[in-house]
C-alpha cells in the first residue's frame, strides 16, 4: 500500500476514500442514486394521487390487497435469504450459501409471478395505462356512449355476417341489440333534454351494468370512501340490489368475455399510469436481481465470494424495501 | 449453521475486508423476520372494515407510513448491515437522504396547498363531484345542486 521507491519522499499512508471495498461502494453509490430515483416516482404519485379530483378505489382496478400483501411477505423472506446466503458463505460453507440462494431466485420467480398475475387481472378488463389497450373512459359522457356505440356496431356486424349462426351467436346478437337500444335511449334524453341530468345517469347507469365499481356498490364503504357517498351517482346506483359486501363485481364484460366494451373509471386513466409504471419499475429491479442471481449460482458460493454475494444482497434488499414503500401506498392508501 | 455470537462486537475497519466482517447471529436475522412479518400484518389490518370503520384515513395513512419506515429502517440497519458499518455509511446515506427529502418537500406545495374548490369548469367536467367540494356547494346554495333529485328525475323518465 505505502509507496516507499522514492527513500527521500515523505512517507504517506494510502488511505483509500472509503474503508471498504471498490465494490462495495460503488453499490452504495448506486443505491444512493436509486434512492433518489424512487423517491421521485414515489413523490409524483403522491402528488397525482392526492390531486386528483376522484381516485378509483383499489378494487374498482380488480387490485387485491391480499395479493399486494402476499408480495410483500414474499420478498421480506427473500431478504432473509439473501442474509443467511451471505452468513453460509462467511463462513466458507459454499452449499449452504447455493441453497439458500436458489432459494432466493425461486422467491423472485413466486414474486414476478404473483406480479404478472396481477398484471392479467387488469390487462383482462381492459386496464391498460395507454391506448390503443386502455379501454378507460372517466366519464359517463357522449364520448363514452360513441365508444360504446362503434364497439357494439363492430359486434354487430361481425355476428350478423358470421354465415352459418348458432344458436349462440343469435343470442349475442340479441344482447348486442339491446345494449344499443339503451345507448340510443340515452343519447336521446341527452338530446331532448339537455338540462335535465336523465340521459347522463342513463349512460352512468349503461356504465355500471358494463363495469360495475366496487366503491359505488359498496354499502359498508370505508371511511376514505364514504365521502364519495354525496355524489349524485351513489344513489342511483345504490338503487340497484347487489349482494356484493366488497370485492370485485361482475359485469357485463365479465360475464360476456367476448363483448370488450369500454368501461367507465373516474381518475382510471391516472391511476393506471402511475401504478405501471411504479412497479414497472420495481419488476424490472427485480428482474435485474434475478439476473444477478442467476450469475451468482453459477459460481461457488464460498468466502471468496463473500463481496460479490454482499453487493447483490445490498441491492436486493434495497428492492425489498422499495416494495415495503410501494404496497401500502399502492394497495391500502 | 449456528451461532458465533461476538454478533455486536464492534471492530475497527480491517484492511482485508472478509476478514474484518462480523459473524452475526443469525437468530437476530429471525428476530427481524418475525418483526417484519409481524409489522406487514399490522399494515395489512388496515383494509378491514373493521379497522376502517373505526379509524379515520388520515390516521391510518400515517400509521401505514410509520410502519413502512419502521421496516425500511429494520431491513436497512440489520440485513444491509448499516448498524454494524463504519463512519463511512453517513457519507453516502447523508446526502442521499436529504436529496430524498428535498424532492418529497419541493413537491409538498402540490399537495398540500392544491386548490380547495374547484372551478365551475372543473366541476363540469369532473366525472364526479369531488367530495370535499360536493360537501361545501350543498351547504352554500342547495337549489343548484342536483343530486338530491336525481333518481326521481331519472325514475320518471324511466
Amino acid at each position: 500500500m505505502s509507496d516507499d521507491h522514492h527513500a527521500h519522499a515523505p512517507q504517506f499512508d494510502y488511505q483509500p476514500a472509503l474503508p471498504i471495498p471498490n465494490g462495495k461502494a460503488f453499490m452504495w453509490l448506486f443505491l444512493s442514486t436509486e434512492i433518489m430515483f424512487f423517491a421521485g416516482l414515489i413523490g409524483t404519485y403522491i402528488v397525482l394521487r392526492f390531486g386528483a379530483i376522484s381516485w378509483p378505489s383499489t378494487h374498482d382496478v380488480h387490485l387485491a390487497e391480499i395479493w399486494g400483501a402476499t408480495n410483500t411477505f414474499v420478498l421480506i423472506c427473500s431478504s432473509v435469504t439473501v442474509v443467511l446466503a451471505l452468513e453460509a458463505a462467511k463462513k466458507n460453507n459454499a452449499s449452504a450459501a447455493k441453497g439458500w440462494m436458489v432459494l432466493t431466485f425461486l422467491l423472485g420467480l413466486v414474486f414476478l409471478g404473483i406480479k404478472m398475475y396481477e398484471y392479467n387481472a387488469k390487462f383482462s378488463h381492459g386496464i391498460y395505462p395507454q391506448l390503443p389497450h386502455s379501454q378507460i373512459y372517466e366519464k359517463p359522457d357522449v364520448y363514452y356512449a360513441q365508444a360504446v356505440r362503434t364497439r357494439l356496431n363492430t359486434l354487430k356486424a361481425e355476428l350478423e355476417n358470421k354465415t352459418d349462426k348458432t344458436e349462440e351467436d343469435t343470442a349475442s346478437l340479441g344482447l348486442v341489440d339491446d345494449l344499443l337500444r339503451e345507448v340510443d335511449a340515452a343519447e336521446v334524453a341527452l338530446r331532448n333534454e339537455p338540462d335535465s341530468p336523465a340521459g347522463r345517469i342513463k349512460i352512468f347507469e349503461l356504465a355500471d351494468k358494463i363495469y360495475p365499481r366496487a366503491s359505488i356498490h359498496d354499502h359498508t364503504s370505508s371511511a376514505s370512501h364514504a365521502a364519495t357517498g354525496d355524489s349524485p351517482f351513489h344513489l342511483v346506483a345504490a338503487e340497484h340490489e347487489t349482494t356484493v359486501g366488497g370485492g370485485h363485481l361482475e359485469g357485463l364484460n365479465d360475464k360476456y368475455n367476448w363483448l370488450k366494451l369500454p368501461i367507465m373509471i373516474p381518475g382510471g386513466n391516472m391511476w393506471a399510469s402511475t401504478y405501471f409504471l411504479l412497479t414497472g419499475f420495481h419488476a424490472l429491479h427485480v428482474i435485474v436481481g434475478l439476473i444477478a442471481f442467476g450469475l451468482l449460482l453459477t459460481m461457488t458460493l464460498n468466502r471468496a465470494a463473500f463481496g460479490t454475494i454482499e453487493n447483490v444482497g445490498l441491492y436486493w434488499h434495497f428492492v425489498d424495501l422499495v416494495w415495503i414503500f410501494l404496497f401500502p401506498l399502492l394497495y391500502l392508501f | 449453521m449456528s451461532t458465533h455470537d461476538q454478533a455486536h462486537a464492534e471492530h475497527a475497519f480491517n484492511a482485508d475486508s472478509h476478514e474484518g466482517e462480523h459473524q452475526h447471529d443469525i437468530r437476530l436475522f429471525i428476530g427481524i423476520f418475525i418483526a417484519l412479518c409481524v409489522l406487514t400484518t399490522m399494515s395489512f389490518l388496515t383494509y378491514f372494515p373493521f379497522w376502517r370503520t373505526h379509524v379515520p384515513v388520515e390516521v391510518s395513512r400515517a400509521f401505514m407510513m410509520a410502519v413502512s419506515c419502521t421496516k425500511a429502517m429494520l431491513v436497512i440497519m440489520f440485513f444491509m448491515h448499516l448498524k454494524w458499518e463504519a463512519n463511512w455509511k453517513w457519507v453516502l446515506t447523508v446526502p442521499a437522504s436529504i436529496m430524498s427529502a428535498l424532492l418529497i418537500l419541493a413537491l409538498i406545495p402540490d399537495v398540500g396547498l392544491r386548490m380547495r374548490h374547484a372551478s365551475h369548469q372543473r366541476m363540469i367536467h369532473a366525472a364526479e363531484l369531488p367530495p370535499k367540494e360536493a360537501g361545501e356547494h350543498n351547504q352554500d346554495h342547495k337549489p343548484a345542486t342536483p343530486p338530491a333529485n336525481e333518481p326521481a328525475v331519472k325514475k320518471s323518465a324511466a
